[in-house]
């Protein structure tokens, strides 16, 4: 157990910038002097690699950092949680829960989805990343699947909006629509939209998208406490 | 020089790589290093730079960072590349002028100048967004068309046929496509301006298979048109799109690089905007064998491009372009706040004075962030094209104080614009004239324009 004080604290702080720099190598290395110096695996999470992510999540916000910053600092973030996760009981590891997201069928823009999940990653959520041209029964399958709180679903054109109303088809005809919160976004998506379909909820940005799903996922807990 | 089909043949034999390598591993890095190297930073305090040096450096930097990166293609997940010399070989012997339209009104586009004393050609229209029923769209396009100075209409797009909501890939996309068509040019007619070019071909189709089924001259299209071909963000193609071309190229047809940098995504902050801008116009040449690029940065945050950054990333990319490109550029504005709104105009103005004074042509306009069914009118364009002309030869230094005062005046509303009326609202249905009210905020906000130095022509 590390006692030395300023030797943990040098640790915990090489993790975070490693995240915030989006260095898998320097993140990966530290994880393991941390787990080596027998440095709570909790704490490297809650310590180390979550205020990493939460301050690039912040300054993404205040556009001082970028989407790829947002994906690289992700990315780290994951190759540091795969080595401290052999240690620990994943049920002790304060997670928000499981997100599916894609873009539907018939639709290949990306870059709003993929802001949003380097987004949620950073709120605490694991993102099932499904990509783009998604048929509604991916989104539905792939959420039971992961056993999934929150399907996002996005869309870009007018054309491809209907492969939103898709998913409440789909999960209604399955009797699962309840088992599930869907979030929608997208340039020609809306509220009003979101509520003639169904949706839970539509988010108008990346940073609302994240709200959202704190939101979603809070009722949820409650309704399941 | 790179003909199409080396193009085609690139993207089956160029170095394959995963989608997620080329953001973060190629593209990524890239961007950061030439725009250190090339020294670009943004300035908020001047959202229309007066700096040669600094345009051109943006038009260099963009030269370096695409013959490095290339160009991305989704379906073989090949990176198309050439060399220097082959891509400086290209844009040196490509063509500088374009012909669109029929008739009386056929006409010829070319680059402009920052500062240039030739107005802007005036490509008007919706932006592309969606218009509820049939009826509004021919009304709408005829309100377009009677703007006194448009060179070439950008059609809404329909949403539904006989009821049914049109689907991308579906039949109803090629119905929806020959529909829009028919009808935009049946309004052009009715307008008396038959020959007038649709420079945004097929804005109801997104598919290559709708796109190419409803370009059947029978259907009302003519290769002096325009079809728009998206690149997808950043820097990639698709099959879609270069099948779109292999077709249009076959038939002679106008070919638009239409590209969308997103401030805030993989394109960075606003001097990676304006230099992944540039980039896109040399890809329009090399890749799709352009007529025309039609850019939109566009603000992640906001999801339209009347902001400061943007502001700056549209001003200087267009100079950089504009100096140093055979390729004519049109920007598009996209305005937060909808019609019958004092901030619209506000907008319009700002973003159509940035673009003008620094040398592009414009696409006026995506009224509401064009998200909002039936938000626009033909009075936002026809502002635009007022301002446009009034703006024209103007300093670049002066286009910065008048962009900074309207600035002031919407610039904290951006987050939460007003999304205003809709087109029926705005307009009696029946005379095709717009309301009193209407017309009482727009002469308001040109003599707020006029007591600030703008001088309109007509």
């Amino acid at each position: 157990m590390v006692e030395d004080l300023p030797q943990k604290q040098d640790i915990l702080d090489g993790l975070r910038r490693g995240v915030i720099s989006g260095d898998e190598e320097v993140v990966k290395l530290a994880t393991q002097e941390g787990i080596d110096s027998g440095i709570d695996p909790i704490e490297i999470v809650e310590r180390g690699l979550i205020p990493g992510i939460t301050e690039v999540g912040a300054n993404f916000e205040r556009m001082e950092a970028y989407l790829t910053d947002m994906m690289m600092s992700a990315d780290a973030m994951k190759a540091g949680m795969s080595i401290v996760l052999t240690k620990i009981p994943r049920e002790k590891i304060r997670r928000q829960g499981t997100v599916v997201l894609g873009t539907v069928k018939g639709d290949i823009h990306e870059i709003g989805k993929n802001i949003l999940g380097a987004l949620l990653t950073a709120a605490g959520f694991d993102v099932i990343d499904l990509g783009c041209d998604v048929p509604a029964s991916v989104f539905a399958e792939k959420a039971e699947e992961a056993g999934a709180i929150i399907i996002g679903a996005s869309a870009l054109m007018t054309t491809t909006l209907p492969g939103q109303k898709d998913i409440v088809d789909y999960l209604n005809s399955t009797g699962r629509r309840g088992k599930y919160s869907l979030l929608v976004g997208g340039g020609p998506t809306n509220a009003q939209w979101a509520k003639e379909i169904g949706a839970d909820a539509y988010a108008e940005t990346a940073t609302e998208g994240v709200k959202l799903a704190l939101r979603e996922f809070e009722k949820r807990r409650k309704q399941t406490a | 020089m790179i003909t199409y089909l080396d193009v085609i043949k690139r993207i089956h034999t160029g170095r394959i790589c995963s989608e997620r390598d080329f953001d973060l591993r190629v593209f990524a890095p890239k961007l950061k290093e030439v725009l250190k190297a090339h020294d670009i930073r943004y300035d908020p305090v001047n959202p229309v730079p007066d700096d040669d040096g600094l345009a051109d450096d943006v038009w260099s930097a963009a030269m370096d960072f695409y013959c490095d990166v290339g160009t991305y293609c989704l379906d073989t997940e090949r990176i198309v590349q050439f060399d220097e010399n082959e891509i400086a070989q290209t844009l040196k012997t490509a063509p500088r002028e374009f012909t669109f339209g029929d008739g009386k009104q056929r006409k010829a586009l070319t680059q402009r100048r920052p500062e240039d004393g030739t107005p802007p050609w005036c490509f008007l229209g919706a932006g592309g967004a969606a218009v509820s029923s049939e009826e509004n769209l021919l009304r709408l396009v005829q309100g377009y068309a009677s703007i006194p100075v448009i060179n070439s209409l950008t059609s809404p797009a329909l949403t539904t046929v006989e009821g049914m909501r049109i689907v991308a890939g579906s039949p109803l996309e090629i119905y929806g496509a020959i529909r829009a068509i028919g009808l935009a040019r049946q309004a052009l007619t009715r307008a008396g301006k038959p020959g007038l070019p649709i420079m945004n071909c097929i804005s109801t189709a997104s598919s290559a298979i709708a796109t190419i089924a409803a370009s059947q001259p029978q259907f009302g299209l003519r290769p002096s048109d325009g079809w728009l071909c998206g690149t997808l963000a950043e820097m990639k193609v698709d099959y879609g799109v270069l099948s779109k071309g292999a077709y249009l190229l076959s038939w002679g047809a106008n070919v638009c690089s239409e590209t969308a940098p997103v401030l805030g995504g993989y394109a960075g902050g606003p001097e990676g905007t304006a230099l992944v801008n540039a980039a896109y116009n040399i890809l329009g040449t090399v890749i799709q064998k352009a007529s025309y690029q039609l850019s939109f940065p566009i603000h992640f945050n906001f999801q339209s491009n009347t902001a400061r950054s943007t502001l700056w990333a549209i001003s200087l990319s267009g100079q950089g372009i504009a100096r140093n490109a055979s390729l004519p550029v049109f920007m598009l504005g996209y305005t937060a706040s909808g019609p019958m709104t004092e901030m619209v105009l506000y907008e319009t103005a700002a973003w159509v004075i940035a673009a003008v004074a620094s040398g592009t042509h414009i696409e006026a306009e995506g009224v509401c962030k064009a998200t909002h069914v039936d938000h626009f009118t033909p009075m936002e364009p026809g502002f635009a094209a007022e301002v446009a002309y009034a703006a024209t030869g103007i300093k670049r230094s002066c286009a910065n104080e008048l962009v900074k005062t309207l600035l002031s005046k919407y610039e904290d509303k951006i987050k939460d614009a007003p999304i205003g009326k809709r087109f029926g609202e705005c307009y009696d249905m029946t005379t095709g004239k717009p309301s009193e009210d209407y017309l009482r905020l727009y002469s308001k906000i040109k003599k707020e324009l006029e007591d600030l130095g703008l001088e309109f022509k007509y």
